[in-house]
């Protein structure tokens, strides 16, 4: 028992100082810029909240953007200029800061919170689409080493991945689960799962 | 009072695997059909999604997807002096109910039989001699060959989209593949899953003594497919969730992934659910069929009169079906005279257990439920019997099909039974012991059979099927010789403790084997001994057709489903070509 209280005193004091923003890496520098001082990401474009999500998640992306298996222009010319030992320091620093409140977002409408509370939950069998939680995890919370946390994530972000997944831009998904399921998605629908969740805490 | 329908072309009584792809077959060519399944409808979304379709409790231990045994049971008993018994807890195998059928909760292993299998009885007195068979067993030739079926095969593999990796290309041994594998006209659509540590494990013990290991068929698909009906299917995600679970997501190929779609949106189609099909009806001269007859849900009685009458049941309940109906001559075990009932047969498995150490990480919770590396090298007849004193096989596998907490717990023999050591051992081998499947085949014996039973009946008034079951001296012998052959894989792959558990009589319900229950209803080309001929047409009434594991006359080494979805497609293409165009026997008698 005593073991025990001391392991979560200890942890309390690391969530309080990651939430001070106390001492994060030296090349987090380059990442707060889009994706602000404590990995709360921006709601102007799409840059994603990285705090809170798994180490091994963001490594992989970052990997992914170095490789090609991610496509972006601004995030491959920086991925590729790091070594795995910072890659791994830089991953494990956002998995570790407290999840923020949601930013501000546009709130989904009645019917796009219906929608997307559907397709997260139920899936669509007309369009063959299951539920995003069979693997995202209860509420969209993310399964750590699989799949990433959707809840609270920024609606815009979250549609450009959807849109990725689509074009064949993004392709770094396990069996293409992703683009299996985005391709059968209509705009309608991307624009209600991805203000539902959004609209998460 | 029966209330009596608008008549049809056809009645397809059981809407699972064979209901479904016939129905589908039959309502495209332009005829009306209507199909009667006993249980609910289900599809993907939203019945079989998470996290509600990982509950272990309820469905696989307290198996939810199975029939309804409080209403519907069968009696059982090891032999004749025996009183049978009603069947109130399935264990031993477990027949599905509902839309679909019991494909819905499958493992998604898709093997073809061998050449071999379907001429048994004539190839085994070729090879060994006349006087090598035990006299009891009662095995034959099946009316159809292996190359009448391959088209049929490869059709019901690219319905389902099976992951796997050719071994015979028409009769070309082909690297990483099967080579014991009767030939194939092209290879798998999908590319096989990928391989287990475990598996590689094998693979490279199984080499290491001169075998040919190849990666399991599997229909839980290794990337996304879309099937010649035009839907689509997604890539496995390894959940573990496969066998006596529904798939989550659209990628483990069963009914409502490649094929419901496309039959419910054909007009000339009328599903209807929750109706207990009773009896199959005939006229007076009990040579034709003039419908079926069945109570609804809200326990109202139905007379559903068809031209043609479709029994597309799991096995033991199409054994059922013809009985209830008087359809063919039942079987009398003492004169050895009639058919329906005869060659019952199942599946004779066993298991090799290798326990490593702690630096040996399995995973077995990364499975779906067909992955796996297997030989051949002891199935079938693809060694020789001579002076072994037994005929069939068993493929060895190193199949992960699951590593889930309340039902997956090896530990060596010795460990106490609960209590803190039982404990203490699960934890100690969870995550560091290979099970190998070793999946055999079983043949039919004289002393083996299905009828009714003289005072159980269901919740409907009619008497309950009565299996009589034990396994064949022959096919323990056989067990008893392959399990030795996976101990010494076992070691092979460097384990610590090898443990070889081979199947031991007597057979008991009480323990899950495997749901391959066969025979009954068998096919061939004899009416004296079969209840079919090679089309699966009923030899006494040609306007019923019987189609389902219970037309084996004996079961190979191998799962029954790629075999019975050949026979369905071959079965389809008779009624399409032959028998509609001008009704009657398609085999003289």
């Amino acid at each position: 028992m005593k073991h025990l209280l001391g392991t979560l005193i200890l942890l309390g004091a690391s969530a309080a100082q990651s939430a001070q923003g106390a001492a994060p890496p030296a090349e987090a520098a380059a990442c707060q810029a889009c994706h602000g001082a404590h990995g709360e990401g921006m709601v102007d474009g799409d840059k994603p909240r990285l705090a809170g999500q798994s180490a091994f998640y963001l490594d992989k992306q970052l990997r992914d953007f170095a490789s090609g298996a991610r496509d972006n222009a601004i995030m491959s010319a920086i991925a590729k200029g790091l070594n795995d030992q910072t890659r791994a320091k830089l991953a494990a620093y956002y998995a570790a800061l407290p999840v923020p409140a949601p930013l501000e977002h546009k709130a989904p409408t009645a019917a796009q919170a219906q929608r997307g509370h559907q397709l997260a939950l139920e899936g669509a069998e007309a369009k063959r689409v299951q539920a995003c939680n069979n693997c995202h995890g209860p509420d969209g919370s993310g399964v750590a080493l699989s799949a990433p946390a959707l809840a609270g994530q920024l609606a815009p972000y979250l549609a450009a991945q959807l849109k990725s997944w689509q074009q064949g831009s993004r392709k770094n998904d396990a069996g293409n689960l992703m683009s299996s399921v985005a391709n059968r998605l209509d705009d309608a629908d991307i624009a209600a799962v991805t203000a539902y969740y959004a609209s998460l805490e | 009072m029966a209330q009596r329908l608008k008549e049809v072309d056809v009645v397809v009584i059981g809407v699972g695997m064979v209901g479904s792809i016939l129905a589908k077959e039959l309502a495209a060519a332009g005829y009306k059909v209507v199909g009667l399944e006993r249980g609910s409808t289900r599809f993907t979304v939203p019945e079989f999604q998470s996290p509600g379709i990982h509950d272990e409790l309820r469905f696989d231990v307290r198996k939810a997807l199975m029939q309804d045994n409080t209403r519907e049971p069968v009696t059982f008993r090891n032999n004749t002096s025996q009183t049978g018994l009603p069947v109130r807890r399935w264990e031993s195998f477990l027949p599905g109910t509902g839309l679909g059928g019991s494909m819905v909760h499958w493992n998604g292993q898709t093997f073809r039989f061998q050449a071999n299998d379907f001429e048994l009885a004539t190839r085994t007195r070729e090879r060994y001699g006349k006087g090598f068979l035990d006299p009891d067993l009662t095995i034959q030739d099946w009316g159809v060959t292996y190359d009448e079926l391959e088209p049929h095969y490869d059709r019901f593999e690219y319905l389902l989209g099976t992951s796997g990796k050719a071994g015979n290309l028409k009769g070309q041994i082909q690297p990483g593949g099967d080579p014991h594998e009767s030939p194939r006209s092209r290879d798998y659509p999908t590319p096989p899953q990928k391989e287990h540590y475990s598996g590689a494990l094998f693979r490279k013990a199984a080499t290491s003594l001169g075998y040919h290991p190849f990666p399991q068929p599997s229909s839980n698909l290794s990337q996304p497919y879309t099937n010649p009906e035009g839907l689509k299917m997604n890539t496995c995600v390894f959940c573990g969730f496969c066998e006596r679970y529904a798939c989550e997501h659209y990628a483990k190929s069963t009914p409502q992934t490649f094929i419901l779609p496309v039959l419910l949106a054909n007009s000339n189609f009328e599903l209807r659910t929750g109706c207990q099909v009773q009896r199959i009806n005939l006229d007076s001269t009990k040579k034709r069929a003039t419908g079926v007859t069945y109570i609804d849900n809200a326990g109202r009685e139905f007379e559903q009169p068809a031209s043609l009458v479709i029994t597309s049941l799991f096995a033991i309940n199409n054994i059922r079906m013809l009985l209830l109906s008087g359809i063919g001559k039942p079987y009398d075990p003492g004169t050895g005279k009639g058919v329906v009932g005869r060659n019952y047969a199942y599946q004779t498995m066993s298991t090799v257990a290798s326990f490593f150490d702690e630096d040996v990480i399995i995973n077995p919770f990364m499975a779906s439920g067909a992955s796996g590396t297997m030989i051949n090298d002891y199935a079938g007849d693809n060694f020789d019997h001579s002076g072994l004193g037994f005929i069939g096989g068993a493929f060895i596998g190193a199949v992960n099909t699951n590593g889930r907490p309340i039902q997956y717990h090896p530990t060596p023999p010795g460990t106490p039974a609960w209590g803190k050591g039982w404990k203490d051992a699960v934890v100690k081998h969870y995550n560091h012991t290979i099970m190998f499947s070793l999946h055999g085949s079983s043949t039919s014996q004289k002393q083996n059979y299905a009828d009714l039973d003289p005072t159980y009946k269901d919740a409907w008034g009619q008497p309950l099927l009565r299996i009589t079951f034990d396994f064949p001296k022959n096919d323990l012998k056989m067990a008893e010789y392959v399990t030795a052959r996976g101990v010494e894989i076992g070691k092979a792959m460097g384990a610590k403790q090898v443990v070889g558990s081979p199947r031991k009589g007597p057979y008991t319900t009480q323990i899950y084997q495997t749901t391959h229950n066969t025979g009954g209803t068998v096919m061939g080309n004899d009416p004296s001994t079969s209840v079919v001929n090679r089309y699966l047409q009923s030899w006494d009434v040609p306007n019923v057709f019987v189609i389902g594991a219970s037309v084996y006359p004996q079961n190979a080494s191998w799962n029954p489903t790629g075999t019975l979805g050949a026979l369905t497609y071959w079965v389809a293409d008779a009624l399409k070509n032959k028998y509609l165009k001008n009704p009657g026997h398609l085999v003289s008698t």
